[in-house]
C-alpha cells in the first residue's frame, strides 16, 4: 500500500493536472441548477422567452465546458495510471526474480494471477481517479452552488448527506471483509477445480469422481454464499446512500412553503435546489458509494496480494576478494531449520583447480545444498565455506558470479535468438566461442537443427525437448570464463551417453567441476566422490569408497545387480 | 438467432422462483421510479404555492421508499440469482467433465476457464435480461410520461435522442486496436516472466536478476503506449458521450420553457420533464448490456459444448480367472496389436525407450483408458501409482485415502509401506495438513502416490514409473515394503532402471507400440538392443 501511494505521489504533477481539469468538469454541476432556475425565473416565467433560451444556452455551454474537462481528465489519465502500472510491474518482476528461496514458487497460474492483480490495480486506480474524484468534485460544486441559491435551506440538505456518508464510512470495514472473503472464495474455487481438472487421470485411477465432484461443489457453494453475503452488505449500503440522498429533497419541499410564502425563496431558487440535488448530488453520491465499495475493495485486495511478491531487503552485498581459485570447506553444517535433522554436518573438503567431484546420495537428502553453499546463495549454519580464502557469500557479487557457474536441473531459456540465450552469462563471447562450446557439449546437431545462432527460440524453449534445453544451458556455461562449474542434476534429461560426453567436456575444460549426480555413473568419472546420507558425509575416491562404505557399495549394487557375478562392482 | 447455449440457459433458469420475484420487484420499483418525477413536480409546485399539503408530501415519500426498498431487494435478489445459476452450471459442468474421465477430452486450462470464467458469465443471464427489459420498459414509460405532461416534450425528446446518438456513435470501435495490442503485450510479459521464473536458479546463481528483470520488462514501453492510446480514445468517447444527456436535456428544457410561457406547464413540471428525460435516456446506457448478453450466450455455448460431448462407454473387463490377458490390443497412435499374459501374483516390468507405448499399455492394462481394438481380461480392483502423481483432496491424509473411505489407521499403514510416513508426521499439522500447504519434493509426492495405491488394497498394482525420483536404495525399500503390504498381488511396473527390471518375474520389452520381446531381465540382457534401452548405447 505504501509503495502504491508513494508511486502515486511520484506522479504528483500528473495527479495535480488531473485535479485541475476536473475542476472544469465540476463547472456545470456548480452553475447548472442556478442557470435552470434563472431561465425559469427571469425568462419563461417572466414572459421573456428569449432570456430563458439564452440562459439555457449558457447552461449548454457550461455542459460543453464540463465535457471538455472530462475529456482532458481521461486523456491525462494515462500519464498517471500507466507509469504507476509500469512501476508496479517492475517491482513485481524484480521481487519474483530476486528471491530464489521462495518457498512457494509461482507457477503458470500464479503468474497469471499476478498479471490479473496488476490489471486490477491499474483499472481500479483509473476508476478511483475518474469516478471518485469527479463525483467528489461534482458533489462539492453542487453543494456550494446550492448554498449560494438557497442558503436558508443548506443545513437541511447537508446534514442528511453527512449522516449518510458517516454511516457509509462505518460500514466500509465489514464490507471490505466480506468482499475479501468473496475474492478468496473465488480463488479457492479456481484452485479446487484446477487441481481436479489437471489431475483427471488420477481421479480416474482412484475412481474418485464423486469425491472430486464434491470437493469442487463445496468450494462452488461457498463462493456462491460469499457472493450473496457481499450483496446483502451492498444492499444495505445502497439503502443508506439512497435515503441520505433523498431526504434533503423531501425536507426541502416540506420546509420550503413558509419560506416561499414569506418571499425568502424564489421559484427559481427552489427549482435550482431540486435540480442540484436530483441532477448532481444524488447521482454523485450513488456513484461514489459504488466506486468505493467495489473498486476500492478490489484495489486493496489486489495490492495486498501483490505485496506478497514484493522484493525483500537483500542486505549488504559482500566486498571480499578471493586470493585464488580454490575452495576450502571446514566442518560445514547446514539444516533447513534449527529443529530439523541437518542435511549436512562435519563436512571438510578442499577443491583445487582441476578437481572433479561427484556428489551422490539418496534423493531428497539435500544434495542441492552443496550447490547452494558453493555458490554462496546459502550460508552454512556452522563451519565455513571459503573461496580463495574469503567467505564465499561475502565475496564481491560481481567476482563471485564471474568465477562460479551453476547449471541447475531446470533450464532457463527465454524468447530471443539462440545466440542471446547462449551468451547470457558471457555477453562478450564471439560466435566462434559459442560454436566451440556447443560442439564440446555435443549440441552441434541440435544447433544445426535449430538453424544456427540466429535462429529464434520461443517461450520456455518451445519445440525443444527437456534434454535439448539442458544441452543449450550446458553450452551456455561452457562458454563462460567461470573457473568453478557446478552441475546440479544438469544432465538429468540426457541419455547416459550424452551425459558422459558433457561431463568429460567439462572435466577437460579445466578449473573445478562439481557434479551433483543424477545417475551413479557420474561417480565413476569423478576424481572424488562425496556421499551424502544425512549423517557425516563420506568423501573419497570411487575404489576407496567401495572398500570402506557399505552405503556406497549398496548404492552401486542397486544400480545394476544383474551382473554382480561376472563384474562384481562397476569399474572406472 | 438461437445459439447452442440458449437451451442450456433456459433449462437452468426455468424452474427457479427467484427470477419471477426479481421481475415482480423490478415492476414495483420501476413503477415507483416512473411516478416519482411527477410526484416531485407536484411537491415542488406545492412548495412554490407556499402551502404545505400532507398528502402530496406523503405520496412523494411513499414512492421514494418504494424505489429505495425495491432497489435494495433487487440487489440481493440479483446477486442470489446469478450466484445460484453460476453454482448450478459449475456443478453440472464439473460432474460432466469428471464423467468424461481420462484421457481428458478438454485441456485442463481450457476446462478450468470454462468452469470459472464461462459459468460466471453465463450465470448472469437472468439478471442481464431482466435489467434490459426493465430499462426498456422504464425508458418507454418515461417517454409516455413526457407525452402525458405535454406531447411536444415527447416529440422533442424523440427527435433529439437519435441526433445526439449519431454524434456519439462513431467512436465505439476505435479502441479495439489498442485493446488488442495491450492484451498481446501483457501476455508477452507474462510469458517472459514465466520463462524467467522457471530459470530462477540460474538467474540467482549468476546474479543477473536485474538484467533478466529488464529482459522480462522489455515490452513494457509498448504496453504503456497501448494503454495511453486506450485512455485517449476513451477520452474522445467520453467527451461525446458526456454531451449526450445535456444536449437532450437542453432541447427538452427549451420546449418545457415555452410550455411554462404558454401556461401549459408549471415550474414543477420542468423538473418532472428533466427527470423523465434522464429516465428515458437510460436505454442509451444499455448498449454494453447487449454486449454482455452476447457474451453470456457465447459462454453458455462453450458450456453446452462440453455437456454435449458423450460420456464414453467403458465396459467392465472380461474376467480372466486370475492374471491379466491382452488379446490384439490396439490404441490409435500408441499400441499395435499387443497380446500378452501376465500371470496372477507375478511381478512384470514394462521397459522400452520413451515413446515406446509403456504408459499407454499400463493405462490399458488397468482399464484407466479404453482400447480402440482388442480385448482386456482382468479380475479385481486396480491400484495405480504414477511418476508425477496429481495429489488431490483437502488434506495430505485425505489425498492418500482419496476416493475411498479408508480410516486413519489404514492411511498411516499405507504411508508407512510407501516409506513416506516419516515425512508426513513432520508436517505442521501431520496428516491433517492442507494439501496446498505441503511442500513435497518429486520423490515425496511419488511415495504419497504409492501410498494412495496401497491403501486401496488392490488385486493388481500398476506403477507407471512411480519410483523414478527415488534413489535406488529407497526404491528397493519401497519394493520390499510393497511385497510385505500387498503379498501375492499382480504387479506391473513401468521402469527405466535395470535394477528394477532385474527383480521382475517377467519383462515386457516394448518398441514402437509393439512387444519386442518377453522374458527375464537376465535373458534379455544378452541382446545389445535391450541393453541400449538402459544405457543409451554407451
Amino acid at each position: 500500500m505504501r509503495f502504491y501511494l508513494s508511486t502515486l505521489a511520484g506522479h504528483r504533477r500528473g495527479v495535480l493536472v488531473l485535479l485541475g481539469w476536473s475542476t472544469l468538469e465540476g463547472v456545470p454541476a456548480f452553475f447548472g441548477g442556478k442557470l435552470v432556475g434563472t431561465a425559469v425565473d427571469e425568462g419563461f416565467a417572466a414572459g421573456n422567452p428569449l432570456a430563458g433560451v439564452l440562459w439555457l444556452l449558457a447552461f449548454a455551454a457550461l455542459a460543453v465546458l464540463g465535457a471538455l474537462g472530462q475529456r482532458q481528465v481521461f486523456a491525462r489519465l494515462g500519464d498517471v495510471v500507466e507509469p504507476m502500472r509500469d512501476a508496479l510491474v517492475t517491482q513485481v518482476v524484480k521481487g519474483v526474480l530476486s528471491d530464489p528461496t521462495h518457498r512457494r514458487t509461482p507457477d503458470a497460474s500464479a503468474v497469471a494471477m499476478i498479471t490479473r492483480h496488476v490489471e486490477v490495480v491499474r483499472d481500479a486506480t483509473a476508476g478511483v481517479l475518474v469516478q471518485a474524484r469527479a463525483l467528489l468534485v461534482t458533489t462539492i460544486a453542487a453543494l456550494i452552488g446550492l448554498a449560494t441559491t438557497a442558503a436558508a435551506l443548506i443545513w437541511l440538505v447537508v446534514l442528511p448527506i453527512l449522516v449518510a456518508l458517516l454511516l457509509f464510512g462505518l460500514m466500509l470495514p465489514s464490507l471490505a471483509r466480506r468482499q475479501r472473503d468473496a475474492v478468496m472464495a473465488d480463488e479457492r474455487t479456481a484452485e479446487a477445480s484446477g487441481s481436479v481438472l489437471t489431475g483427471l487421470r488420477d481421479v480416474a485411477a482412484c475412481t474418485a469422481s464423486d469425491e472430486a465432484g464434491a470437493d469442487i461443489a463445496r468450494q462452488v457453494d461457498q463462493q456462491a454464499r460469499a457472493t450473496i453475503t457481499v450483496a446483502w452488505a451492498n444492499s444495505l449500503r445502497a439503502t443508506v446512500i439512497a435515503v441520505g440522498g433523498f431526504a434533503p429533497i423531501a425536507l426541502l419541499v416540506a420546509f420550503a412553503p413558509p419560506l416561499v410564502a414569506s418571499g425568502r425563496l424564489t421559484t427559481g431558487a427552489v427549482l435550482a435546489a431540486v435540480v442540484y440535488l436530483t441532477g448532481s448530488v444524488n447521482p454523485a453520491l450513488h456513484g461514489l458509494a459504488r466506486t468505493t465499495s467495489t473498486v476500492v475493495m478490489r484495489l486493496m485486495v489486489a495490492l495486498k496480494r501483490l505485496q506478497e511478491v514484493a522484493p525483500r531487503d537483500a542486505g549488504r552485498p559482500g566486498d571480499q576478494v578471493p586470493a585464488h581459485g580454490g575452495f576450502l570447506l571446514q566442518d560445514v553444517a547446514f539444516g533447513w531449520s534449527p529443529d530439523a535433522e541437518p542435511v549436512l554436518r562435519g563436512l571438510s573438503l578442499t577443491l583445487r583447480p582441476g578437481d572433479h567431484l561427484a556428489v551422490v546420495g539418496p534423493s531428497g537428502i539435500g544434495k542441492s545444498t552443496m550447490a547452494g553453499l558453493l555458490t554462496g546463495l546459502m550460508a552454512p549454519d556452522r563451519g565455513s565455506v571459503l573461496f580463495g580464502g574469503a567467505r564465499v557469500d561475502r565475496v564481491t557479487p560481481a567476482v563471485r558470479h564471474h568465477a562460479i557457474a551453476l547449471i541447475p536441473q531446470e533450464t532457463y531459456l527465454f524468447t530471443g535468438t539462440v545466440r542471446e540465450n547462449l551468451a547470457l552469462l558471457a555477453p562478450w563471447a564471439t560466435d566462434r566461442d559459442l560454436a566451440e562450446a556447443v560442439e564440446k557439449v555435443g549440441a552441434a546437431p541440435l544447433l544445426d537443427r535449430l538453424g544456427g545462432l540466429d535462429a529464434t527460440l520461443g517461450h520456455a524453449g518451445e519445440g525443444l525437448s527437456a534434454g535439448e534445453a539442458q544441452l543449450l544451458a550446458l553450452a551456455r556455461v561452457y562458454a563462460t570464463s567461470a573457473s568453478v562449474v557446478i552441475l546440479d542434476e544438469a544432465t538429468s534429461h540426457l541419455d547416459p551417453a550424452a551425459e558422459a560426453r558433457v561431463e568429460r567436456a567439462f572435466a577437460q575444460r579445466g578449473g573445478i567441476l562439481v557434479v551433483i549426480a543424477h545417475r551413479l555413473s557420474s561417480a565413476l568419472r569423478a576424481g572424488r566422490v562425496l556421499v551424502m546420507d544425512g549423517g557425516k558425509p563420506l568423501l573419497g575416491a570411487h575404489e576407496h569408497l567401495l572398500k570402506t562404505s557399505a552405503l556406497y557399495g549398496q548404492l552401486m549394487l542397486a544400480w545394476d545387480p544383474t551382473h554382480r557375478e561376472d563384474t562384481p562392482l562397476p569399474k572406472r | 438467432m438461437a445459439k447452442p447455449g440458449d437451451a442450456l440457459l433456459f433449462s437452468v433458469t426455468r424452474r427457479q422462483v427467484r427470477p419471477w420475484l426479481l421481475l415482480l420487484n423490478a415492476a414495483v420499483a420501476t413503477t415507483g421510479g416512473l411516478l416519482l418525477p411527477a410526484a416531485l413536480a407536484d411537491a415542488v409546485d406545492m412548495a412554490l404555492s407556499g402551502t404545505f399539503v400532507l398528502v402530496t408530501v406523503l405520496w412523494l415519500l411513499l414512492l421514494a421508499a418504494t424505489e429505495i426498498v425495491g432497489d435494495a431487494i433487487g440487489i440481493v435478489l440479483a446477486a442470489s440469482i446469478t450466484a445460484r445459476t453460476t453454482a448450478r452450471l459449475r456443478k453440472m459442468l464439473s460432474r460432466h467433465l469428471l464423467a468424461l474421465g481420462h484421457p481428458p477430452r478438454f485441456a485442463a486450462g481450457d476446462a478450468v476457464s470454462r468452469l470459472t470464467g464461462d459459468c460466471g458469465n453465463a450465470g448472469g443471464v437472468v439478471v442481464t435480461l431482466i435489467t434490459l427489459v426493465v430499462t426498456v420498459v422504464s425508458s418507454v414509460g418515461a417517454v409516455v410520461a413526457l407525452a402525458l405532461l405535454d406531447w411536444r416534450l415527447a416529440a422533442v425528446f424523440a427527435v433529439s435522442v437519435p441526433l445526439a446518438m449519431l454524434l456519439v456513435r462513431t467512436h465505439m470501435q476505435l479502441t479495439a486496436d489498442d485493446v488488442l495490442a495491450y492484451q498481446e503485450v501483457s501476455g508477452e510479459i507474462s510469458a517472459r516472466l514465466l520463462d524467467a521464473v522457471a530459470g530462477r536458479h540460474t538467474i540467482a546463481a549468476a546474479g543477473i536478476a536485474d538484467r533478466e528483470s529488464g529482459r522480462v520488462l522489455q515490452p513494457l514501453p509498448r504496453l504503456s503506449s497501448a494503454g495511453g492510446g486506450m485512455w485517449r480514445t476513451q477520452a474522445k468517447m467520453m467527451w461525446r458521450a458526456g454531451l449526450l444527456l445535456p444536449a437532450v436535456e437542453l432541447a427538452v428544457l427549451i420546449a418545457a420553457g415555452f410550455g411554462i410561457l404558454q401556461g401549459r406547464l408549471t415550474p414543477g413540471d420542468v423538473l418532472a420533464a428533466l427527470g423523465y428525460t434522464a429516465l428515458g435516456m437510460g436505454i442509451v446506457g444499455q448498449i454494453p448490456q447487449l454486449t454482455a448478453l452476447e457474451r453470456t450466450r457465447a459462454s453458455a455455448g462453450r458450456i453446452a459444448e462440453v455437456l454435449a460431448s458423450e460420456v464414453p462407454d467403458r465396459p467392465a473387463p472380461k474376467p480372466s480367472g486370475g492374471g491379466i490377458e491382452l488379446r490384439g490390443v490396439s490404441v490409435e497412435g500408441a499400441l499395435h496389436d499387443v497380446s500378452l499374459t501376465i500371470p496372477e501374483g507375478s511381478f512384470a516390468a514394462l521397459v522400452g525407450r520413451s515413446g515406446a507405448g509403456k504408459s499407454t499399455l499400463a493405462a490399458v492394462l488397468g482399464g484407466l483408458s479404453a482400447v480402440d481394438d482388442g480385448e482386456v481380461a482382468r479380475d479385481g480392483e486396480v491400484g495405480y501409482a504414477f511418476e508425477r502423481p496429481a495429489l488431490l483432496g483437502t488434506t495430505i491424509g485425505r489425498s492418500i485415502a482419496y476416493g475411498t473411505d479408508a480410516d486413519e489407521v489404514r492411511v498411516r499403514d499405507a504411508a508407512v509401506a510407501a516409506q513416506v510416513h516419516d515425512v508426513l508426521i513432520r508436517l505442521p499439522q501431520g496428516y491433517g495438513t492442507p494439501l496446498s500447504e505441503v511442500p513435497l519434493s518429486g520423490g515425496e509426492a511419488q511415495r504419497v502416490g504409492l501410498a494412495r495405491a496401497i491403501v486401496r488394497d488392490p488385486e493388481v498394482l500398476v506403477l507407471d514409473d512411480a519410483t523414478a525420483s527415488l534413489d535406488t536404495v529407497t526404491e528397493a525399500k519401497v519394493d520390499e515394503a510393497l511385497t510385505t503390504a500387498l503379498p501375492g498381488r499382480t504387479r506391473v511396473v513401468v521402469t527405466h532402471r535395470p535394477a528394477t527390471a532385474a527383480r521382475a518375474d517377467v519383462v515386457v520389452w516394448l518398441e514402437d507400440g509393439r512387444v519386442r520381446g518377453t522374458g527375464t531381465h537376465a535373458e534379455l540382457w544378452d541382446d545389445e538392443d535391450y541393453r541400449a534401452v538402459f544405457t543409451g548405447g554407451e
